[in-house]
């Protein structure tokens, strides 16, 4: 199939999925047993009934449910996420407002995730069963398995308290200005402002939330990185490749690495999509304003058109990346293109 | 290996690039204007006067704005001066005529005048916002000349000028508010749309303007060059929020701040060791009790006045305390210690395991019986919940009571509680404005004792009466002979066993001094300073 027609197949499919999430995910909120007036407004307030009346009519919250769904579709269709309980504002805003940090810090965490967990997935592949072997693997499963907010507490008690080395909770130092806002992430923004020392600033603030999130991240991109690697270092042509007389880089990168690189696709893509919908305690922990913390405040106070605009994102994020993923099967294996 | 090479040249430029970094970060220097940074969990759910109801949005409007009325620097038992230079309250005590200070300007240089403060609180009773109920009494402003205001209240309220020396009442500038899309009309809870713009810049009278406020990064103040008081030492206040105490302490330890406002009992010990940090400990006003439902078909065996107070009798009030950390105290009634006419911590009760045990053989229990303890899952103050619970059945376990622990979603136990269907729950109250007025919320007939199945048919007739007279009585000298006999009723009777008065703990750098707990203002940010 040419790849414009099945880059449109995958579009036309993903509406569907993303309407049918808008559903589950009003019909779960509409579920929990609990309700917004009581979330939002303070126990007085609760007891006056023209306050409370006020709340309900201001929230959409006086309607039946199937009305409010429905309405809640309409405006989609317009472009209108409605405007979040909590902050007050249009979702769209804050979702603006919150993705950009995230993003900036999901990018730089998958990289790093990359680098450590191919590098070790490699490394172990190649000396299989050597100590080196089993030292990375040992890494990878702590990695996994050791508490995020331990390794980010740990590392800001000493990277940043005790040492200095690295900045510590936010974004930005507090008392530096952010860049005006183009496009949200103070990485590019500070280089459109010419400003190298917000630039230097915002990457010292993503080193150890980067490297938190990354040293998690390359667990299992390193564990998926050695067994794919096996399976193909085992395989005849890489065989034949060294009986030709190449050397053992091109050997291991060309011939073993990029056939192996399927399944390690597949991870980095699903982890990057799972960064994306943010890292709730590592962005409390770090105080970073992303998607994740305001998903979680959106949560805890029934904050409907906040949750409703948060899943379809999440939604929105998993069809992209895994579209992305897709793509690059395509370049990857000749196999998918001819199918 | 070959094969390494390019990664092995990779690292060493990461490895340069860090380094260029750390430099780089060492080279910024703080600039030479007084900044304060306070580092704090933002909890904000509005900039608007009219419609914030959290504490970042307290801390900032105190800042900025003015109210006529407010408390001295470290306590809330006395009323001093702010907008207004005097006041007086009429004989029936449902007039009250304020005087204005003269040439106070807003921020923006304009005049603040009596018609300000008519619209200003016209608007926050119109709005019908999250602290609207705290104008419930206001039945008319009026403002005959540009230095009076005359209150006109529907009935008498004891607790009016507490509710005016709190936030909702600020005085806003009607100019820029309604240019902005604000209005004090009739219908202003549909037609008011100025919420969004309270979080870009602030029109009010005091100490600070708001610069800039970016959700979940900071709140930034700025010093207000037409403030009528003296001018505060700092030029710029900074809120920089950081949810998590433990990243606070961090941030504390490492310069980034100069106060700590989430620190919790755990903390003390290890700020406390760092050289140049200390821990500012003080009581909260919030009030830890369990509450017993009166209704047996809820409360079961807890619905018999004996087995109440076999309740209060078996708590481990020291224990309680010890567990909160410095600054905790009990109080001694539904009314917590340090409250304008409160008893303080010498009529605190005491832990007495063999009464509590006669009571409950008295009531028909000497072998004890089975009931289960609903709260919710949630961190108050730094203090965990369940830990109190926990602690809670160990204590009753020793006078033969069992408890089963039920924890629960905040939301939903509220809202069980609220249809007083919970047989025995463990909660706590803050109080919304600081008047004692706050608290006979707990007796029957009033929300709190309907929760606790406590009903005014049930209730002796001599109660009622008191109660009705402390919701009116204005007379200071007479009010806490009331309140009182209020206390003496609960500290004996009633579904309450309040067990523990929470503390508040700050962090800060030693060499910023001031006031760093206020109960009305939690801090004040315009009265703390630097030594150098």
């Amino acid at each position: 199939m040419p790849l414009h027609l099945y880059i449109v197949r995958r579009f036309l499919f993903a509406i569907p999925l993303i309407i049918g999430i808008t559903l589950v995910a009003f019909i779960i909120a509409n579920a929990v047993p609990s309700d917004p007036v009581s979330a939002n407004l303070p126990e007085k307030s609760q007891n006056d009934p023209e306050i409370v009346a006020a709340f309900r009519r201001e929230w959409g919250l006086d309607k039946s449910l199937p009305e409010q769904y429905v309405t809640y579709l309409g405006n989609v269709l317009q472009g209108n996420l409605g405007r979040s309980i909590k902050t007050k504002r249009p979702v769209i805003d804050d979702i603006r407002q919150f993705l950009p940090a995230t993003f900036e810090l999901a990018t730089t965490s998958i990289i790093t995730g990359l680098v450590l967990g191919v590098g070790m997935g490699i490394i172990s592949a190649v000396w299989r069963g050597k100590l080196v072997d089993y030292v990375t693997r040992t890494v990878a499963l702590l990695g996994v398995s050791f508490p995020v907010f331990v390794l980010a507490l740990l590392g800001l008690s000493i990277l940043h308290a005790q040492l200095g080395l690295a900045a510590g909770p936010g974004r930005l130092d507090v008392r530096i200005t952010k860049p005006a806002a183009v496009t949200g992430l103070y990485i590019i923004d500070s280089v459109i402002a010419g400003r190298a020392d917000i630039l230097a600033n915002a990457l010292s603030h993503l080193i150890l939330p980067s490297l938190v999130l990354g040293v998690y991240t390359s667990g299992l991109i390193s564990r998926i990185t050695r067994s794919s690697m096996l399976e193909v270092l085992g395989a005849e042509y890489v065989r034949t490749a060294r009986s030709k007389g190449l050397s053992e880089r091109v050997v291991i990168m060309r011939h073993a690495f990029s056939n192996a690189l399927i399944p390690v696709v597949t991870v980095i893509g699903l982890s990057f999509g799972n960064l994306l919908s943010g890292a709730v305690l590592t962005e409390t922990i770090f105080s970073w304003p992303g998607i994740g913390r305001y998903a979680f405040q959106a949560s805890t106070s029934q904050d409907f058109p906040a949750i409703m605009g948060i899943s379809m994102l999440i939604a929105i994020i998993y069809v992209g990346v895994n579209f992305v993923v897709d793509i690059l099967y395509f370049f990857l294996d000749p196999r998918i293109r001819l199918a | 290996m070959s094969v390494f090479s390019r990664p092995r040249r990779a690292l060493t430029l990461v490895l340069v690039l860090l380094t260029t970094l750390a430099l780089s970060l060492a080279a910024v220097r703080a600039q030479d204007e007084k900044v304060l940074v306070i580092g704090a969990a933002e909890f904000l759910d509005s900039m608007d006067p009219a419609r914030s109801y959290s504490p970042t949005g307290i801390i900032t409007l105190n800042a900025t704005y003015d109210t006529l009325v407010t408390f001295p620097p470290d306590t809330a038992d006395s009323f001093v001066p702010r907008l207004a230079a005097s006041w007086e309250a009429s004989e029936d005590g449902l007039t009250y005529t304020f005087t204005l200070r003269e040439g106070v300007l807003f921020s923006d240089g304009s005049p603040l005048t009596a018609s300000d403060v008519v619209f200003s609180f016209n608007r926050f009773k119109n709005i019908k916002g999250n602290p609207s109920f705290l104008a419930a009494t206001v039945e008319s402003v009026e403002a005959p000349d540009d230095a009076t205001v005359v209150i006109t209240l529907n009935a008498s309220d004891p607790a009016i000028l507490a509710k005016l020396a709190a936030w909702p009442f600020s005085v806003v500038n009607p100019e820029v508010v309604t240019a902005n899309g604000g209005t004090d009309a009739a219908d202003a809870d549909t037609t008011d749309t100025a919420d969004a713009w309270f979080s870009t810049a602030s029109a009010g009278s005091g100490p600070y303007i708001l610069e800039s406020y970016e959700k979940e990064s900071q709140v930034v103040l700025v010093r207000n060059t037409n403030y009528w008081g003296t001018a505060p030492y700092f030029d710029r206040v900074i809120l920089q929020n950081i949810p998590e105490s433990a990243a606070q302490k961090v941030a504390l330890e490492a310069g980034d701040i100069d106060i700590a406002l989430d620190i919790t009992p755990d903390q003390i010990e290890a700020i406390d060791a760092i050289d140049g940090l200390s821990v500012y400990t003080t009581g909260s006003f919030t009030l830890h009790y369990l509450a017993m439902n009166r209704n047996a078909e809820f409360g079961g065996p807890l619905a018999d006045p004996k087995v109440e107070a076999a309740v209060r009798a078996a708590i481990d009030y020291e224990g309680f305390r010890q567990l909160a950390g410095p600054g905790a105290v009990t109080p001694a009634a539904m009314l917590p210690v340090g409250m304008f006419g409160a008893y303080g911590t010498d009529k605190a009760p005491v832990r007495d395991l063999d009464a509590a045990k006669a009571l409950l053989a008295e009531a028909g229990y000497p072998d004890g019986f089975e009931t289960t303890l609903e709260y919710p899952t949630y961190t108050q103050e730094g203090l965990n919940i369940e830990t109190l619970a926990q602690k809670l059945k160990s204590d009753l376990a020793e006078a033969g009571i069992t408890v089963n622990l039920v924890p629960g979603d905040i939301g939903t136990f509220i809202e069980k509680v609220r249809a007083g269907e919970s047989g025995f729950f463990l909660v706590w109250w803050q109080p919304d404005y600081l008047d004692p007025d706050n608290y006979l919320y707990f007796l029957p007939g009033r929300n709190g004792g309907t929760r606790a199945g406590w009903l005014e048919a049930d209730a002796e007739a001599s109660l009622l009466e008191l109660r009705d007279k402390a919701l009116t009585e204005t007379n200071p000298e007479e009010r806490v002979k009331l309140f009182a006999e209020v206390q003496d009723y609960w500290i004996a009777n009633g579904p309450y066993a309040p067990y523990l008065q929470g503390s508040i703990q700050v962090g800060h750098n030693d060499n910023i001094v001031g006031v760093f707990r206020h109960p009305q203002w939690l801090i004040d940010v315009a009265g703390l300073s630097r030594v150098e």
